[in-house]
């Protein structure tokens, strides 16, 4: 026990911390420019000087450690009058254009100034000029401003590890600058502008428009992008959202922040949003009333339900919606409808992963706590970059190997590449036969656990030769057995795996084969999540064979449970996949289809498939915040509230369940209320007057929900209970489809890319985003570009099976000389539009890595 | 004592000497200002109507900082600025609730540029809200019309002086005595 005295409080301590930890314990504030609780420390601006007895001179509080007995004082007169000295000589290079400075109010110099120092310094030199760096399309630099206390740096380099930004020139002419100069080659996290405790690095999109204290409204929400959920502040002014910022000390993210988090809300503002119900007539889309589209589509729902019975309509539901949208939507869909026939974009990999993973190793098994991977001593990642695709999660990463910790990589990860990853790069479509070399390696040097006698029996006849792999995938005996070390020894590991994986030939038997690897070094298993809700809406029951709280329909204990509750009763046979409703649309079994908040048309692949299945509806409803490719295809558009517009809860990827609470105001319905309307013009009453009352229903319904209320997720910690059973499936089986893609050399293979501006259609709505990112390129190796003699910014024809696209390539080293990247989400450009796929029959997502592309130069 | 007044008491000297004050005043001119046709002079420094400043080149001199708005203790002033072409910032609205304001002068105190003015027009009623509602073009016509010539210039000099230009006190600006007071002993 250390006990100091800081300005006569006596404060005692566990363990040795710095003065100025010690002080902020004590809610005692020691003034710091420099210093910031998620940098290193850095002791550069010398304001924290405190007066420490039986030393001769002033000490930085920031960087001295506590000692027994110190007598610390923060605030004497000599300190002030260091400060103000300190303050003074900022402020001879420091403009005073505080009326213009977008800053002031929030101005950490500002504060102190007004605090200690002199209104006018004595410096009567010209002070530096800088022109301010406008390049950029959405940060902007005033480096007249900056006083080079360098968090942004540190935060760049340290905690993003973009390592985009330095401090350039010296003494007075020092500033910060970008590497790439003008305009910024960065991941754009803007957790640069969140540090700058003075106005030198900003962000554009809501430049001069705005200052801090006119912000009418302050609303703590969670961001609409990806799985992690981040806790987020939306700040309103007059409703319109001006910047989004994150908040220090929330479990998630603790003040960090991605590209799409901080700069992609500009699409709740977009003048395209859909204002009224649309209603095809004569074949176009035109403006209607409530009433009219209500009325519509509940005659015309009754009446296919009528003619062609319930199965005839299916619904898919978005994981871009709340956990309560989405449970009126399966209710709806069940009650009021009648039938199974229920799932959504999940399908295409999150749902069929985690439910084999569950079932191998219970329920929860992915749901692991985030923060926790920068404890692993390794982390195993396979089947796409963390860091595009759960940014945040990929700091952790990040965080994980500047600890000490081993990053194993199966396949280049672009965004790890500064971490010293231990890196297999098998060559095509010879995933499988690594992974199961990885596990037969791994069974020699550990032996089996023996914990799990199902999945060892799976096992048992799996002898891959080491010998072989040089052969089959082009990797060095060296790095394998290193490889096999490293994961052999870790105490900790972690297991990251991306959708590349899931949607990779043999998919679920390389899943089953990471599982198996998992098992033997006993570590835990993270599945990235593209999406805000993938998870709250598998918990809900979208899904075509589970109830809400993951219960299987086709127990009749179960059933029975959710018809009493629902007092009605419901069908008993599984409904279709998504994949299985286009299929039957296009053989035209399936007369009508309901989508909320989903964009089918160009989010499954095979886009032509779905589009003809779609033609052949003869009923098709969109319920969405835009006019999206499927809703200009629809009878009836029904306009939403979007994500910042309603009250909610989204359970994020560790199965965090965080309320989503509205920050702006605007006219129209929530999906719920919309759907709980249809509803009610069907005959089946559904009466909720807010969200609230909806999650009281799922918390009475779904066992996973129990004794939950908003007041409990309120403070943050509601991961949702398990008490220690799995609650769905068994483990006596193990169902594996063995098979793999066969490699063909010189071919190229079209594969998906998931950029970490964009996510989906929605970023697309988002000037930011798309001022970062604005087109869609087709990204190559070097040796493929030399191979095709193309180089960067042709335009080339993209042509495979089912289409051909025209766009620009990009030479990008960190590509396989086999693949072609290419991202889904530019309109009319989409990678899926060019793709077929195959089933997997375990997980029922689908295989996308099986196809070829050919690529031709266009001469203009 | 007594003896004085009872004769006052008597010979009703009170009444006689308030008809002579009457009587007196009969003769002098009215206090009353017959007012819509006869204006009261306004004493320099008054708070009326507010009115947007101009520069020299005949430009707003408000720059949008918002410190007038922030100061408002009726929080009648809305500003909404953003990126001009050449990426400064511009004013697009500014607007005054004249209704709710209680002509305290904050906003003119804490402006920086001396860009809000009150000036000496008093006579703005009106039949609906409105024609009350100045915005900002409405506000720097008032500076054309009320603030014109030399006006504008001892506004400034003689009571409000930007904090821009100088943070200290100008001599000869109005103060409370006790202020005053206090400086010269500081001096």
């Amino acid at each position: 026990m250390i006990t100091v005295t800081i300005n006569g409080k006596e404060i005692k301590l566990e363990k040795a911390v710095t003065v100025l930890e010690a002080a902020r314990s004590a809610g005692i504030k020691i003034p710091t420019l420099c210093w910031h609780e998620q940098l290193e420390k850095y002791g550069g601006c010398r304001l924290c000087l405190v007066e420490v007895e039986k030393m001769p001179r002033l000490q930085t509080a920031c960087t001295l450690m506590v000692a027994d007995g110190m007598i610390i004082r923060t605030e004497t007169d000599t300190i002030a009058e260091v400060r103000r000295g300190v303050l003074e000589f900022l402020l001879i290079n420091h403009p005073l254009d505080c009326p213009y400075c977008d800053k002031a109010g929030e101005c950490e110099l500002q504060d102190l100034v007004e605090k200690y120092g002199l209104t006018k310094g004595r410096f009567r030199e010209q002070k530096r000029k800088v022109p301010e760096a406008l390049e950029d399309p959405v940060l902007v630099r005033n480096m007249e401003r900056c006083i080079v206390c360098t968090r942004c740096v540190r935060m760049c380099e340290g905690v993003q590890g973009a390592s985009a930004i330095s401090v350039i020139n010296r003494g007075g002419h020092s500033h910060i600058e970008p590497f790439s100069g003008g305009r910024f080659d960065c991941e754009y996290c803007g957790n640069c502008v969140s540090v700058c405790p003075v106005g030198a690095i900003m962000s554009r999109l809501h430049r001069h428009s705005y200052r801090p204290w006119q912000l009418g409204s302050e609303t703590k929400t969670v961001c609409p992008y990806c799985g992690v959920g981040c806790t987020v502040v939306v700040q309103v002014r007059d409703d319109i959202i001006k910047r989004v910022v994150p908040k220090l000390g929330t479990v998630v993210n603790n003040g960090l922040l991605c590209s799409r988090g901080r700069f992609g809300y500009e699409f709740v503002g977009n003048k395209e949003r859909l204002t009224t119900p649309l209603i095809r007539k004569n074949g176009l889309l035109e403006p209607s009333t409530w009433e009219e589209a209500i009325r519509l589509i509940a005659s015309r729902l009754s009446e296919i339900k009528d003619k062609h019975g319930s199965n005839a309509i299916a619904g898919i539901a978005s994981p871009r919606c709340t956990n309560e949208d989405n449970y009126v939507f399966q209710k709806f869909m069940r009650v009021a409808v009648g039938t199974n026939n229920i799932d959504s974009t999940a399908r295409t990999g999150f749902a069929g992963a985690q439910g084999f993973i569950e079932n191998i190793f219970g329920q929860g098994a992915t749901g692991n706590i985030i923060s926790g991977l920068a404890n692993s001593d390794a982390v195993f990642v396979i089947g796409g970059d963390p860091t595009t695709i759960n940014p945040i999660l990929g700091l952790q990463i990040r965080a994980c190997s500047r600890r000490g910790g081993n990053i194993l990589t199966v396949g280049h990860m672009k965004g790890l590449r500064y971490y010293t990853p231990l890196e297999l790069r098998p060559s095509v479509n010879t995933e499988i036969a690594l992974l199961e070399g990885i596990v037969s390696a791994l069974m020699k040097k550990k032996g089996p656990p023996g914990s799990h006698p199902v999945l060892e029996a799976r096992l048992k006849d799996l002898n891959a030769q080491e010998a072989d792999l040089p052969r089959i995938c082009g990797i060095q005996g060296k790095d394998f057995s290193r490889f096999i070390d490293t994961l052999a020894e870790a105490a900790t590991p972690s297991f990251v795996i991306g959708k590349d994986m899931i949607q990779s030939k043999g998919g679920s038997y390389g899943l089953f084969l990471v599982s198996a690897i998992n098992y033997i070094v006993n570590g835990r298993i993270y599945l990235l999540s593209e999406r805000a809700n993938e998870q709250g809406l598998l918990d809900m029951g979208c899904a075509p064979d589970l109830f809400p709280g993951y219960r299987p329909i086709t127990y009749p204990e179960f059933r029975k449970r959710y018809e009493n509750a629902w007092k009605t009763g419901l069908p008993d046979k599984p409904g279709l996949t998504i994949f299985e409703m286009m299929e039957a649309a296009k053989a035209g079994a399936l007369k009508c289809i309901y989508v909320m908040g989903e964009n089918p048309v160009f989010n499954l692949p095979h886009t032509k498939d779905v589009e003809a299945g779609l033609k052949n509806l003869s009923f098709l409803v969109v319920q969405d915040i835009f006019l999206t490719e499927t809703a200009k295809m629809a009878d009836v558009v029904l306009p939403a509230l979007s994500w910042a517009e309603k009250d909610g809860t989204f359970t994020n990827m560790e199965r965090r369940i965080q309320l989503v609470k509205k920050a702006v105001h605007r006219e129209g319905m929530e999906d719920w209320k919309i759907l709980s309307e249809i509803s009610s013009n069907m005959g089946v009453r559904m009466n909720y007057s807010d969200a609230e009352e909806i999650f009281g229903e799922i918390c009475r319904v779904s066992p996973l929900h129990r004794d939950l209320n908003y007041e409990e997720i309120e403070k943050g910690d509601a991961i949702y209970p398990y008490k220690g059973e799995p609650l769905r499936g068994s483990t006596d089986e193990i169902h594996i489809e063995k098979s793999a893609g066969r490699e063909e050399r010189g071919k190229l293979y079209l594969r998906v890319e998931r950029p970490l501006f964009h996510s989906g259609t929605l970023s697309r709505k988002a000037p930011a985003l798309v001022n970062i990112c604005p087109e869609a390129v087709a990204r190559i190796s070097p040796a493929t570009a030399a191979a095709l003699s193309l180089k960067d910014g042709d335009i080339v024809r993209a042509s495979s099976k089912t289409g051909a696209l025209e766009l620009p390539v990009a030479v990008d080293e960190a590509i396989d000389d086999s693949a072609v990247m290419l991202s889904n989400n530019f309109q009319g450009k989409g990678a899926f539009s060019l793709m077929e796929y195959e089933i997997d029959p375990v997980t029922k997502a689908p295989c996308l890595d099986s196809n070829q592309i050919i690529l031709e130069k266009v001469n203009r | 004592m007594r003896a004085g007044k009872f004769i006052q008491t008597i010979f009703f000297t009170e009444i006689i000497k308030g008809m002579a004050l009457t009587l007196r005043t009969l003769f002098t001119p009215p206090v009353t200002r017959r007012y819509p046709k006869v204006k009261r002079p306004v004493k320099p420094g008054f708070r009326g109507l507010h009115a947007l400043a101009k520069n020299e080149e005949g430009k707003m001199k408000c720059v949008g900082c918002g410190l007038c708005g922030a100061y408002c203790p009726s929080q009648c002033i809305y500003i909404y600025t953003s990126e001009g072409e050449d990426h400064k910032k511009i004013v697009d609205r500014y607007e005054i609730e004249v209704l709710r304001c209680v002509y305290c002068g904050f906003c003119v105190e804490a402006c920086p540029f001396g860009a809000i003015t009150l000036s000496e027009h008093y006579e703005y009623s009106d039949y609906s809200r409105e024609p009350l509602y100045m915005t900002k073009d409405k506000l720097l016509a008032n500076w054309d019309r009320y603030f014109a010539g030399e006006k504008g210039l001892r506004y400034f000099r003689d009571f409000w002086r930007p904090k821009a230009e100088n943070f200290s006190a100008y001599e000869g600006q109005a103060m409370f005595d006790k202020v005053k007071a206090r400086r010269k002993e500081q001096k």
